[in-house]
């Protein structure tokens, strides 16, 4: 009797797997089908179907979201079996997954780096077991040497150019500012910052009357932060590194963010935010992927540094991007 | 050298009480010595200093085999010959035999723990106290009688020349009662003194060879049992004359209130058992540890499920599937742990007893609590439960009072039918009087009252009935007029032999 | 009757290393290459950061504790191995400030704890956003950079195939193993656990045992501190987010018992591989990381589930 449950407890458990197991293939047959096919080697056999791996730094954001849908779009119109995963802002789980996928024979790997300087080594041993890799939305420090092929993305320091450029406009060059920032370290968000930085030197009048504060990139913190400041300072504008952190400024001044995602693009429209500088990360992951492509069918790329430009879109123009 | 131990002049000061006042204490070796005195005497704080838990004031002193003793923990002491068996059972459940008895001072070769040695070791100790289990058990899935007679085989065997058993029977039946009495005896025949705390006076009277009296932090005298009777000893604990120690009110016996027809549990812990009481009566119930008496009476108030039974209360079928149906009713029942699951230990006197009748005490829907307040101070005088004040932390309060507090919590729902189980466990003589003289008043009002015990001499004190259960069964039921100790006993004990 | 007890605590006992081969049979099926060496090795390298903090986590669970803080340290301690690890002291030395570091982070905890009588819970959520804090600080914010060529190869090499973290995680297991198993310092651990009032009435120190229990979790956070810096090739302020959740998954699965006093070495491995495995093989089905974190929560309810049913009721 006793072994009797003992064994049907191990056979439930099994079955409840096997059915988690179906689910998941099922899931993965809408990311192309192909990689549920036990001969890992496929993708090398058919010079056709290239398997390539997109490692995004998280799945939490619309703008992140859009990355994923554009490369999916970019992988059905080149007819590439793609895998995407998310490294969930860990280096150490982005590092684990650029190794997985060069043990499974992924044939291209595309990523965006949790951190510029934390995924050299991986990126190396990566190309150096023959991988193409290229990064997108932002690059490793010392991408070249690293063995990365290309990188795709929008200048960051010029989006914090553009971005503050516009404040200045607005302000007519006079003003108190305040700067929300995305959490300690990010480097997209340092370049931003930058980006700021080469535009203020020339404004003397427009003062920071606080020192920039760490948001990590959050509505509902940037909302509790801005409700403060406006108690205790007279601000003019603030200035964000990101639009879901613009979108929780919201107070009736001039309120600016970066990225062009949609929820920036409704708060526009809404009028709670001034303007955002569109990073359509759409394009850089499309033009990654097109990148992989060329390279792995034998082409040479023009330019090994793909930049995608960035726009000023405020009230007048957004109804074309929404 | 007459004594292996002399306490002179002990006093212990916390802040703002004085617990104990130059009290003494002499032990011979081999002898078994009764402290006794009501709950906040002085004697667990005393037998604390002793295990070096609590350090003495100043002055006096403590001398063992003739030499100044000194312990500053219980290691120490325990490494100059003076064990204790808590109050409080101390089994690390998830542990086994070998590895409770071998706690806190493992046998070592190189340094590692030599488990075949304990194995071997606590077996022979197993086997000299006549107990059967494999030292590889684990305590979980011991009784609890069980479990006490391990943390005595711990206590013997670190060689103690003195053993402190602090109500070492509470948890357990008559029967292991013998065995424990079997294992004093034969500690105290090879010279090991032992100092032992009890409530129950023929305890007291049956195992002990001298006594010393403790009331207030002051120590009262000591004495031969074989000199003294239950009166002069009560006396002396109690500081007045306690004539009767049963009360017995009269009351009128009326009609049946309440019929349970064969209840029989889920679990196979209760096979079947069918009683009736009525108006004005106290039932007692009575058997030894593990008969199924709690777990009757649980059943019966919907908390655990039953296979087959029918209740009816004033010849109305009741179905009963949570404790919720049968307090409708005005059933209450009085649970055996009142740590576990009769109060709650951080609230206040009056949080506790407006727990139960909570919608007596809300006024527009809303909890009030003046009238919380105004409820619970007429509890605390009629049933006589002394604490500073009703915002008093219940965990404060000495046994004798939380218990009462717990009914007191009960008695405001004015139910018509009171269980208690075990309620006068671990408190001392004039608490367990008031209860008694509760119980009588409760029926003379023309309530029912059914209450188990594990004390023969109670039940046959207070109850009119006494219903006995043996192994799940209803074994026998005796009337008050042929109440004898030796057929209840036969009862508890029928179906076992 | 007593048979029956055995059957239900043989499947607690066994259940989780059960699901472990289900799963490993799941998806070697579902996916061959899963099975493949070169994957074999991926999982050890995995498993590794997170099994070292694991194994520190048992020492304090088992003694009735609770760590929040280890996430945090080894954040910092990360840090300080980074900025030490430069190629200007050899490297035993980042490593020594690591585990010290860590050391230091768990006697506050097992002080706070054990004499200041104050929940684990909240004394280790103190120091998890304290120690943050410090590793922010010390970082000013921002990765530290530059770590020597030696220093990458601890986490990159390999001895026999075995990736060198993989052989940290072992020896880290084998000591700890041997110290709970055969010591009489391991049995006190149990002990406090079991019953803290019974084991201080038995005449242990269980100031001293708790403390130490804190003090070996914050060494190993050290230690993985150090690793996790070779493994990324910097030191950042906000690595090991919620590493503590992973280490505490990891121990509950493989049948440490919350309530303390419970847990067997060789179950904390499992559940850790188990862990890994979970992540690693949906990461190579291609599965959504949001789907991960469903399977993980569904086992982790289980493995509890288990453990609390398989115990049974005491009277």
């Amino acid at each position: 009797m006793s072994k009797k449950r003992f064994l049907a407890m191990l056979t439930a458990g099994a079955m409840a797997l096997t059915l988690a197991g179906c689910g998941n293939s099922a899931n993965e047959g809408g990311n192309g089908g192909a990689s549920a096919d036990p001969n890992a080697d496929a993708g090398k056999d058919g010079a056709d179907t290239y398997k390539i791996a997109l490692i995004q730094q998280h799945q939490t954001n619309a703008f992140q979201i859009a990355v994923s849908e554009a490369a999916e779009a970019k992988a059905a119109e080149l007819g590439v079996d793609l895998t995407i995963l998310s490294a969930d802002q860990d280096a150490a789980t982005q590092i684990s997954q650029i190794e997985q996928c060069v043990s499974e024979g992924y044939n291209a790997i595309l990523f965006e780096p949790v951190d510029p300087d934390g995924l050299g080594d991986a990126a190396k041993n990566a190309a150096d077991a023959g991988v193409v890799v290229i990064n997108i939305i932002s690059a490793c420090t010392d991408w070249e040497s690293n063995g990365i092929a290309a990188v795709s993305f929008g200048d960051n320091v010029k989006a914090g150019e553009t971005e503050m450029q516009n404040v200045a406009d607005l302000l007519g060059g006079k003003g108190n500012i305040a700067i929300l920032t995305g959490p300690s370290g990010d480097s997209g968000g340092l370049q931003r910052m930058e980006g700021y930085e080469n535009v203020l030197k020339n404004y003397p009048d427009i003062k920071q009357v606080v020192a920039p504060a760490d948001c990590q990139w959050d509505t509902a913190s940037a909302q509790s932060t801005v409700e403060s400041w406006l108690s205790a300072y007279d601000l003019d504008a603030i200035v964000c590194e990101n639009d879901g952190m613009a979108a929780g400024a919201n107070s009736g001044i001039i309120i600016t963010g970066v990225d062009g995602t949609p929820d920036g693009f409704e708060a526009i429209q809404d009028g709670r935010i001034t303007g955002t500088v569109s990073q359509n990360g759409g394009a850089m992951a499309a033009n990654g992927i097109e990148a992989a492509v060329k390279l792995l069918s034998g082409g040479s790329l023009d330019k090994n540094v793909i930049i995608t430009d960035n726009t000023w879109i405020d009230a007048s123009n957004v109804s074309t991007f929404a | 050298m007459e004594y292996i131990l002399e306490m002179k002049d002990i006093s212990k000061t916390f802040p703002g009480v004085k617990a104990l006042d130059r009290v003494q204490l002499q032990i011979k070796p081999g002898e078994v010595h009764a402290l006794m005195g009501e709950n906040g005497a002085g004697k667990s704080t005393l037998m604390k200093i002793l295990m070096g838990i609590y350090s003495k004031d100043d002055g006096g002193e403590i001398l063992f085999s003739g030499k100044p003793y000194k312990a500053a923990s219980p290691k120490e002491a325990m490494d100059l010959g003076v064990a204790m068996i808590h109050q409080e059972l101390n089994p690390i459940l998830d542990m086994s035999v070998y590895e409770n008895i071998f706690v806190g001072r493992e046998i070592r070769k190189n340094g590692l723990v030599d488990k075949k040695a304990e194995i071997e070791q606590s077996r022979k100790l197993i086997e000299e106290s006549g107990l059967h289990v494999a030292p590889e058990e684990k305590l979980r899935s011991l009784t609890v009688a069980q479990c006490q007679l391990i943390e005595i085989i711990k206590a013997i065997s670190v060689n103690a020349k003195v053993i402190i058993m602090d109500e070492p029977t509470a948890a357990i039946s008559e029967r292991e009662v013998e065995l424990l009495f079997g294992h004093i005896r034969k500690l105290a025949e090879k010279g090991v003194a032992i100092i032992y705390i009890s409530h129950r006076m023929d305890e007291i009277f049956s195992i002990c060879d001298r006594v010393s009296v403790y009331r207030d932090g002051q120590y009262i005298a000591s004495g031969d049992t074989k000199d003294l009777d239950e009166a002069q000893l009560i006396k002396m604990m109690v500081g007045r004359e306690i004539t009767d120690v049963f009360p017995k009110l009269e009351a009128e016996i009326g009609e049946v209130v309440l019929e349970a027809k064969n209840i029989a549990r889920a679990d196979r812990k209760v096979k079947g058992v069918s009683f009736s009481v009525r108006k004005g009566e106290i039932l007692g119930i009575g058997g030894l540890v593990g008969a199924g008496r709690s777990e009757l009476v649980e059943g019966l108030f919907g908390m655990h499920p039953l296979s087959s039974g029918e209740v009816f209360i004033r010849d109305k079928r009741v179905a009963v599937h949570s404790p919720h149906d049968i307090i409708k009713e005005g059933v209450a029942l009085i649970t055996e742990d009142r740590k576990v699951t009769g109060l709650n230990l951080s609230g206040t006197v009056n949080d506790n007893i407006a727990m139960v009748a909570i919608r007596k005490l809300l006024s527009h829907g809303l909890y009030n609590k003046n009238k919380a307040r105004s409820a619970s101070l007429d509890y605390i005088k009629k049933l006589n439960i002394k604490t500073p004040s009703g915002d008093q932390i219940v965990g404060n309060l000495s046994g004798g009072n939380q218990q009462k507090v717990v009914i007191a919590k009960w008695l405001l729902n004015d139910p018509d039918i009171i269980i208690l189980d075990e309620p006068t466990r671990g408190i001392d003589v004039g608490a367990k009087r008031d209860i008694y003289l509760l119980l009588g008043k409760l029926v003379q009002q023309g309530k029912a009252v059914v209450m188990i015990s594990s004390e023969i001499p109670e039940l046959m004190g207070v109850c009119d009935r006494i219903m006995v259960m043996c192994e799940g069964n209803l074994s026998g039921e005796v009337k008050r007029a042929d109440f004898s100790q030796e057929r209840i006993m036969a009862l508890a004990s029928a179906i076992e032999v | 009757m007593k048979q029956k007890k055995n059957a239900k605590a043989l499947i607690s006992e066994y259940f989780i290393f059960a699901i472990f081969i289900a799963l490993v049979i799941v998806l070697t099926c579902l996916k061959p290459s899963f099975i493949q060496p070169s994957n074999l090795v991926n999982i050890m390298k995995q498993a590794s950061i997170n099994g070292i903090l694991a194994f520190g986590m048992m020492f304090v669970i088992i003694a009735g504790g609770f760590d929040m803080s280890v996430g945090s340290t080894v954040a910092f301690t990360g840090i300080l191995a980074a900025m030490l690890g430069q190629g200007q002291y050899p490297l035993i030395v980042p490593l020594i400030v690591a585990m010290l570091a860590g050391l230091a982070v768990g006697l506050v905890n097992g002080v706070g704890v054990a004499i200041g009588d104050l929940p684990p819970f909240i004394m280790t959520l103190g120091t998890m956003t304290a120690v943050r804090g410090l590793a922010l600080l010390t970082s000013k914010g921002k990765p530290i950079t530059g770590i020597s060529k030696e220093y990458r190869g601890i986490a990159g090499g390999s001895v026999f195939g075995v990736p060198m973290l993989a052989v940290f995680l072992v020896i880290v297991i084998l000591i700890c193993s041997f110290v709970l198993a055969k010591t009489v310092y391991g049995r006190r651990v149990y002990a406090c656990g079991g019953n803290l009032q019974a084991a201080r009435v038995s005449g242990i120190n269980t100031t001293a045992i708790r403390i130490s229990t804190f003090a070996i979790a914050g060494l190993l956070a050290g230690l993985s501190g150090f690793l996790m810096t070779s493994r990324v090739t910097i030191g950042q302020p906000t690595a090991a987010e919620s590493y503590e959740m992973d280490a505490i998954t990891a121990c509950v699965v493989g049948g440490v018992s919350m309530a303390g006093g419970v847990g067997k070495p060789w179950g904390v491995v499992v559940g850790c591989l188990l862990i890994t495995i979970i992540a690693n093989g949906l990461d190579i089905m291609g599965v959504s990381s949001h789907w991960q974190k469903i399977v993980k929560g569904a086992i982790i309810v289980l493995a509890v589930l288990m453990d609390v049913k398989g115990k049974g009721k005491k009277n």
